[in-house]
């Protein structure tokens, strides 16, 4: 069975309609949760998370929510923590591992701490059984995969294109795909540009993938209501991880 | 000819200033940081490079810049006052200085085009230029606030025939120009060179920049010496990303008896939150590739900074900078929106020069300094460039009868 991973914005709009819809994603078949932190310039994002993301500081989001959220959900659904590296290093890895600990919270995903930066956080990570999730781009070479893989742990964040999340490109990644298999066994999901019509392709050759912007789009459309973007996102989720598995 | 010279300052093989710089960037970047890393080595102190930039540098920058002794203002202030005149450089500033050797990088790196961020247009100018010199396409990112507030620069990028993208986002000004570069540099990382503007971003940025642009201080420290025979007491410059500041700073940094004062942008002053002094208000922390000093609020969110020039608009600062304050060899001070203004005038009317707004910071500087350390002392100023571009926003905050 292929993974179905979905990230969403944290508090957008607020705490009790993220819990509910983590809630409602984990009846829906999504197998892990990517929880992400809003961040002021989200430089790896497309125009919709990075939307997401403006509005919810606009709104005033606070990292305290993470927190609250996390202790709501993270028991019930696998959740990771997704953000950019300042709010992590501002408020301190010491202290966000130890909540994620506290609240059952399995990993962080980094996209702007590349593994020479990373390393530093190694030990602390294992000493508290967190993943740091490690990325792979299609630029990367056979040799650079190789370090960048050497310690990962959970899943591969498999990038799908050089890019930004969200956009319409595809690239060819049977040989990157190659060449993470030849040197680790770690599950390898692929991520950036995966919606319900693009999921079946993207999922060839990889254990799982990473869906935000198709998600996100949704919870940025006025004309629903909550509940209707529950549904919405839900039945998304619903479709994606069929198409991944038929 | 300038060839840059290994400096004590130099950061470690990751491009760690102590604590500071290094590479925060997504993945799909790496490659490109590393291939660059890797070429700029073998050019770093090579002869047959430096002898082609150093033909450009003299013959269409117009290298070296005049060091002037400015008579009015040193008798006025009791000491010796000189300006290093990067005004004078072609496009009309110290940007070019680093432009043109990133250009030249990039097209032997066989890249096909050059994106670039800009503040005041001055880096967008410069890089404009240098692509047209040498042929390659050339977009530039600018917030929407600089593209109201610099619309001659913007029509001299169009001229030059660059592309301008508007940036909508966030702040509408530099820091929102360079996530929007960042993202297309993402986007197109196989065939694009992105050409920075300041010493900051991912490594090798922060060292490449500061290497081209220390021809300033190379420079002024041979003129001065011919001039005045001794080094001076103070160097001052004034500090957005800092490349001019590094560039003039550092020839003299490892000098005993040379101060070096980076001038940041007060704003509306430093006890509000409408200024641009990362150094003296903001604290450690990761932006746009690399870790230095930044306006950030108590979760780590970067705040908008605020300063009357555009190119000191910016919540950040270069790496080296932030490793100088920490090991205090050099002192930052700041500069509010009204005394940079009340320069720009000064130095119009006492010596006929007109400064950028950004370099009227460094200007506005010399007033603050106490009467009994500026009596008899030699001073530079580092006079990052002129105020043409500055025209149009004058005119709205000046009035002569």
């Amino acid at each position: 069975m292929k993974k179905l991973v979905a990230y969403i914005t944290a508090g957008f709009p607020n705490n009790s309609f993220t819990i509910d819809l983590a809630l409602a994603l984990k009846e829906s078949g999504v197998d892990s949760l990517e929880l992400g932190i809003p961040f002021s310039d989200p430089v790896a994002d497309g125009p919709i998370i990075e939307e997401a993301n403006l509005i919810a500081l606009k709104n005033g989001f606070k990292i305290e929510q993470l927190f609250e959220i996390s202790s709501q959900i993270a028991t019930q659904i696998d959740t990771l923590w997704m953000g950019y590296f300042n709010p992590f290093y501002h408020k301190g890895m010491d202290l966000f591992t130890d909540y994620a600990k506290e609240y059952g919270v399995s990993g962080f995903i980094i996209p702007d701490l590349p593994h020479e930066e990373a390393k530093v956080y190694t030990d602390l990570m294992n000493k508290k059984d967190l993943s740091l999730i490690s990325f792979v781009a299609p630029t990367d070479s056979e040799q650079r995969i190789k370090q960048v893989v050497e310690n990962s742990k959970k899943f591969i964040y498999l990038v799908a294109y050089a890019g930004i999340t969200g956009s319409g490109a595809s690239e060819d990644l049977s040989q990157t795909i190659t060449n993470i298999r030849a040197v680790t066994s770690t599950p390898v999901y692929v991520g950036f540009g995966v919606d319900e019509k693009t999921a079946k392709e993207k999922a060839v050759g990889v254990d799982g993938v990473i869906v935000g912007s198709a998600f996100v789009k949704i919870l940025l459309d006025n004309s629903l209501s909550n509940n209707e973007k529950i549904k919405k996102i839900s039945n998304l989720a619903k479709v994606i991880k069929d198409t991944i598995n038929s | 000819m300038y060839i840059p010279k290994a400096s004590k300052f130099d950061p470690d093989s990751n491009g760690h200033f102590g604590k500071f710089g290094g590479r925060y960037v997504p993945e799909t970047l790496m490659p490109v940081l590393l291939e660059l890393d890797e070429y700029y080595k073998t050019i770093r102190f090579d002869e047959d490079f430096w002898s082609e930039v150093d033909t450009y540098l003299k013959d269409y920058v117009g290298r070296p810049s005049a060091l002037y002794y400015a008579k009015n203002i040193s008798d006025e202030l009791g000491a010796k006052i000189y300006f290093k005149r990067e005004d004078l450089n072609h496009t009309g500033a110290h940007k070019v200085n680093n432009t043109i050797v990133q250009g030249l990088i990039a097209k032997k790196m066989g890249k096909k085009r050059v994106i670039a961020e800009t503040g005041a247009g001055q880096h967008g100018v410069a890089t404009a230029t240098i692509a047209a010199l040498l042929g390659l396409e050339c977009e530039v990112f600018m917030g929407e606030k600089d593209v109201e507030r610099q619309e001659l620069n913007v029509f001299r990028m169009k001229l030059l025939g660059a592309k301008v993208h508007s940036v909508k986002s966030g702040s509408r000004t530099l820091k929102d120009a360079m996530n929007e570069a960042i993202r297309y540099w993402v986007t197109n990382a196989r065939d694009t060179f992105y050409i920075i503007g300041t010493v900051a971003g991912p490594h090798p940025y922060p060292m490449m920049v500061r290497d081209f642009q220390a021809i300033i201080g190379y420079e002024a420290k041979a003129q001065i010496l011919a001039k005045e025979n001794r080094l001076p007491d103070y160097v001052i410059a004034c500090i957005g990303g800092g490349s001019n500041a590094i560039g003039a700073f550092s020839h003299f940094l490892e000098d005993e008896g040379v101060t070096c004062i980076g001038i940041e942008a007060g704003g509306l002053g430093v006890e509000t939150d409408k200024h641009g002094a990362s150094l003296e208000k903001g604290s450690p922390g990761v932006l746009h590739g690399q870790m230095s000093y930044l306006l950030q609020d108590d979760d780590g969110q970067i705040l908008e900074a605020h300063s009357i020039s555009a190119g000191l608009d910016y919540p950040g600062i270069g790496p080296e900078h932030a490793y100088l304050k920490e090991l205090k060899e050099a002192q930052y001070e700041n500069i509010t929106d009204q005394e940079a203004l009340d320069a720009f005038v000064w130095l119009s009317q006492t010596e006929g020069l007109i400064p950028a707004f950004e370099s009227a910071h460094a200007v506005a500087y010399l007033k603050k300094i106490p009467k009994e350390k500026i009596k008899n002392s030699l001073i530079i100023v580092n006079l990052s460039g002129r105020g043409d571009k500055d025209m149009i926003q004058a005119k709205d905050l000046l009035s002569f009868d």
